[in-house]
């Protein structure tokens, strides 16, 4: 993961774009109009004729994401007049990024993309998850332009968490995504609106598939593919770590569920679903990523510069039938995980055993959690995922009744590793 | 190995439109009026996924204004024509396209050698002035070319696509599913019969798929019941307590998918309002020589409706996932997809029929395109897009207008502006671009000259709104009045980039066929960020 510095310029098209490049007169006509004259729906505050200023001088943006849309959020920016923009990125480049992400040419394939798309003037190997406060805090603005929810959970709750008790800490995060012919654009101001954990059941659920069915009654080609990577990689090539990003595996998975499906009289196994299946793809094109920066970066523009109002606080859009997009205030939620000020609450059975609640809190729509550490409000561990010494001691637990260690109306502490915070939740017995 | 490298580069696209989708976009030929910053963002996005070729018409200098908010430009190319200029660098964006422009002032090129447009698959025009767009309207109009229409000012962005017809067959619906639980085919009754719930272990009881569940205990209901559905809500109830009964125990999956699906059998199959209006349009009645492959298979399927179909679409063919072992689950699938190609056989049939009767042979349409007709019968879109002459001239939607205008938040008010500016502009060569807005505060940097460029453009407004027989201009008319003279006629990078994905994503759908493209105009209000679609 690398994270680049660019220091002023667009990045533009040329290979080797040149950064020192002067102001040309009329450079900035366009958008000095907006800047220098008050509109009837532009903020009480905005001063005209200071816009440049605010943009060129006084804020600090970072780019977290430079893939579809990390390349049009980075040219939008550019073009605004922002000038101090930093990127983080987690992939290398591969070739199926060609058909949306323009900063980058066939000869760039292979190389870390926040190092291209940025121009590389300074590099430093750094980690979204790596990153304290005082990093986030250096910077006025973050634009999110990812197709991890992990990642955006985790920074979402880091800002929140920032600005938990200290209003001058906030710092507004501009969160864009996109999948097929759909997408949102949204502005979280944290702890003032909703935040991206405020609204994690809106996501849709990726379809898991039983694996008894997988093992014993496959129906969908889908079914023959899990089989091939989950239980015959595991069995038949035990030391090999697979690489969905190398084609000689999938070609083997691919082989192996074709197999399995004619086997079963199964229809629609192909190299492509193989590929979909075992890297969960996601369908995309330039026109959507370029309709999403382009919504986040006008946002962006709107709140730095204050010209106009922006956006309270959630666009969704939708372009399959005709062109559609619904605008409306996404509510906070009082027992959000992240930001609420109320603990979550949970019912459960009163029979419920600590690793059946441990599933409940990884597959409830709105918690989703991955590998949850339990401990009682009176600092007692119920179960830790780690370190290995702790898992060992609790692991007896598991198979114990949740009531037996938390007592109705108490709290449990839940720490994960997709948040960097540790939750509230406070059960009930039923 | 077996995927070649544009299969690679297109992969994630592909997975949206197929290898049809795909071939389509790269035989289409895109003609862009004018390399704004707008007008080679909406190309961007049109390079990347992979278009045949593209060519910009445009005789403008590249100025320092323009060089700023295009990422197609730098500031080495002012002075030298933008045709040329911007070609150079989207050219670069993907080497399967073909970049092509010609340096020639395009409102003199529709005056004087309109023929040239007919060339290209599709036609985008942005900012051209109402006069000769119109003449450029009526030439594609003609020759049945689509034209795309573009403006962006200021936090505004307006497109119209203009096309006499435009017929879908692969609309993308969420789902197909097409199970005839109301009337089920002899060969699913006779599967149906195979069953027998009480002789069977609990693993198999557990494995029977929903849609036998259903129709085991439906037919025992028409028993009962002197052979009708359930209707009533009581009876509704009452037919999903019989499959509860059935229910061995409480983790029974295929139990719960049966109730959940039991409205299925309440739903009546029937050809929809919306394809059996496209069965009565002319075009479908009167099958000519010129009649497109889509009329001509929409006819052959009415005719399968009124004859072999009883009443009913051929089957879609498809099945859902539901809990089942693999066998049954597989029989099932084999017995709804037998179903679908005796259809399709009945279809491709009268196809036949319909093409010797016009004096042409049964290759003329393949067997490929018969079967996703089939498949989508259902869900087939006939859009008949208005003119720009009938919206401008010969027949406005004035009373529509009228009303959305009454609402504040309605973005219409956006179109009036942008037509009066267009008017402005015919008249003074420039858009209105002055600072009229202040607070009282400001009162030293209010001039004359301000607030005669709002008085101004407001007489355009005026113009257009009586042309429109609007009596009753709403109050907030002067707000974006004020705001569209701030904007002075200025493209934001921002904007230029969202409209560049709109005006991209609405040509894909249009060139390839696929999903279903807007009817007619789209307003996005980069203020609110929302967006209204209007048939004007």
């Amino acid at each position: 993961m690398a994270a680049t510095r660019m220091q002023t310029d667009v990045p533009t098209p040329q290979d080797s774009p040149d950064f020192s490049k002067k102001d040309w007169p009329g450079r900035w006509s366009h958008i000095n109009k907006i800047l220098d004259r008050r509109g009837p729906f532009c903020d009480k505050s905005f001063s005209p004729g200071h816009g440049e200023d605010i943009l060129l001088n006084q804020c600090r943006v970072l780019v977290i994401g430079a893939g579809g849309l990390g390349c049009e959020i980075l040219k939008n920016l550019a073009l605004s007049g922002f000038k101090d923009i930093e990127v983080i990125d987690m992939d290398t480049i591969d070739v199926s990024n060609l058909n949306r992400q323009f900063l980058f040419r066939p000869s760039d394939v292979g190389s870390p993309k926040a190092k291209v798309a940025a121009e590389f003037i300074m590099k430093r190997v750094a980690s979204v998850k790596d990153k304290d406060d005082d990093y986030y805090l250096g910077f006025h603005l973050i634009i999110c332009g990812l197709d991890s929810v992990e990642a955006r959970r985790w920074i979402n709750a880091t800002l929140v968490n920032i600005a938990q008790d200290d209003p001058e800490k906030i710092r507004v995060l501009i969160d864009g995504g996109t999948e097929g012919f759909k997408g949102q654009a949204r502005v979280i101001i944290p702890t003032v609106t909703s935040c991206y954990e405020c609204s994690l059941d809106m996501l849709n659920k990726q379809t898991a598939f039983p694996i008894c069915t997988i093992a014993n009654t496959p129906r969908l080609p889908e079914h023959c593919i899990e089989w091939a990577s989950v239980i015959q990689w595991p069995k038949e090539r035990e030391d090999e770590k697979m690489d969905t990003d190398d084609p000689t595996h999938i070609q083997w998975l691919y082989e192996i569920a074709l197999k399995r499906a004619m086997e079963f009289n199964i229809t629609g196994v192909t190299y492509s679903l193989t590929q979909g299946v075992v890297k969960n793809i996601i369908p995309a094109f330039a026109s959507t990523n370029a309709i999403i920066s382009a919504a986040c970066c006008n946002e962006a523009f709107k709140i730095v510069t204050t010209s106009q109002p922006y956006l309270n606080n959630y666009m969704m859009y939708m372009g399959n039938e005709g062109l559609y997009t619904y605008t409306f205030e996404h509510q906070k939620k009082d027992d959000c995980p992240v930001c609420g000020n109320q603990n979550a609450f949970l019912e459960v059975d009163k029979d419920i055993t600590v690793q059946d609640f441990i599933e409940l809190l990884k597959e409830k729509p709105d918690i989703q959690l991955k590998k949850p550490s339990l401990t009682t409000d009176t600092n007692e561990k119920i179960y830790w995922q780690s370190p290995p010494l702790f898992e060992q001691r609790t692991r007896p637990n598991l198979e114990k009744r949740l009531s037996e260690l938390v007592k109705d109306g108490y709290n449990i502490i839940v720490t994960d590793t997709t948040l960097p915070i540790s939750l509230n939740i406070t059960v009930s017995y039923i | 190995m077996n995927i070649d490298k544009k299969t690679q580069k297109y992969d994630r696209q592909l997975r949206l439109w197929q290898v049809s989708g795909q071939e389509a976009l790269e035989n289409s030929r895109v003609c862009l009026i004018n390399g704004t910053a707008t007008g080679c963002e909406i190309l961007k996005d049109l390079v990347l996924p992979g278009i045949g070729s593209f060519t910009v018409v445009d005789g403008k200098e590249v100025d320092g204004a323009d060089a700023g908010i295009s990422f197609f430009l730098d500031g080495d190319r002012i002075g030298t024509n933008r045709a040329l200029a911007v070609t150079e660098l989207l050219q670069e964006l993907n080497e399967d396209v073909r970049g092509d422009y010609l340096a020639e002032d395009p409102i003199s090129l529709i005056e004087n050698r309109i023929d040239y447009f007919l060339q290209f698959t599709i036609v985008i025009a942005v900012g051209v002035p109402e006069k000769p767009l119109l003449k450029l309207s009526e030439a594609l109009w003609d020759s049945k070319i689509p034209l795309f229409i573009v403006r962006t000012t200021g936090f505004v962005g307006y497109f119209r696509v203009t096309l006499p017809e435009h017929t879908v067959v692969e609309t993308h619906p969420e789902s197909i599913v097409d199970l005839r639980l109301d009337i089920p085919f002899p060969a699913l009754e006779q599967y149906v019969k195979t069953f027998d719930f009480d002789s069977m272990d609990n693993m198999d009881h557990g494995h029977i798929p929903y849609v036998v569940i259903l129709l085991k205990y439906l037919d025992q209901w028409k028993k009962d019941h002197d052979g009708k559905l359930p209707s009533t809500s009581a009876e509704k109830k009452q037919f999903k307590q019989l499959i509860e009964s059935g229910r061995r125990n409480t983790d029974e999956e295929n139990f719960n998918e049966a109730l959940a699906n039991a409205w299925r059998v309440f739903t009546p199959t029937k050809v929809t309002s919306q394809v059996q209006e496209i069965f009565n349009d002319s075009a479908c009645e009167s099958i000519t020589a010129n009649s497109s492959n889509f009329w001509i298979i929409t006819r052959a399927i009415r005719d399968f409706v009124t004859n072999e179909g009883q009443g009913l679409l051929p089957l879609a063919g498809t099945v859902p996932d539901m809990k089942a072992d693999t066998s049954t689950y597989v029989t099932l699938q084999t017995i709804y997809r037998q179903k679908a190609k005796t259809d399709i056989a009945t279809v491709r049939s009268h196809v036949d029929k319909i093409l010797s009767s016009i004096g042409r042979t049964s290759d003329f349409i393949h067997d490929d395109e018969i079967v996703s007709f089939c498949k989508h019968a259902a869900f087939i879109q006939v859009i008949r897009y208005r003119s720009l002459k009938e919206e401008y001239i010969s027949d406005p939607k004035k009373s529509d207008i009228d009303r959305w205008l009454q609402d504040p938040q309605d973005n219409i008010v956006h179109y009036i502006l942008i037509r009066a500016i267009d008017k402005f502009y015919e008249t003074h060569n420039r858009y209105p671009d002055a600072a009229t807005f202040f607070f009282e505060g400001d009162t030293e940097e209010v001039n004359e000259e301000a607030k005669s460029e709002f008085e101004l453009l407001k007489t355009y407004v005026n113009i257009l709104l009586s042309d429109l027989q609007i009596t009753n201009p709403p109050d907030h008319l002067d707000d974006y009045i004020h705001e569209i003279c701030r904007a002075g006629g200025s493209e934001l990078p921002n904007m230029a980039s969202l409209l560049g994905g709109l005006v991209s994503q609405e040509v894909i759908k249009i060139v390839t066929r696929q999903y279903i493209p807007i009817n007619n105009t789209s307003i996005f209000d980069g203020i609110k960020s929302t967006s209204s679609t209007y048939i004007l």
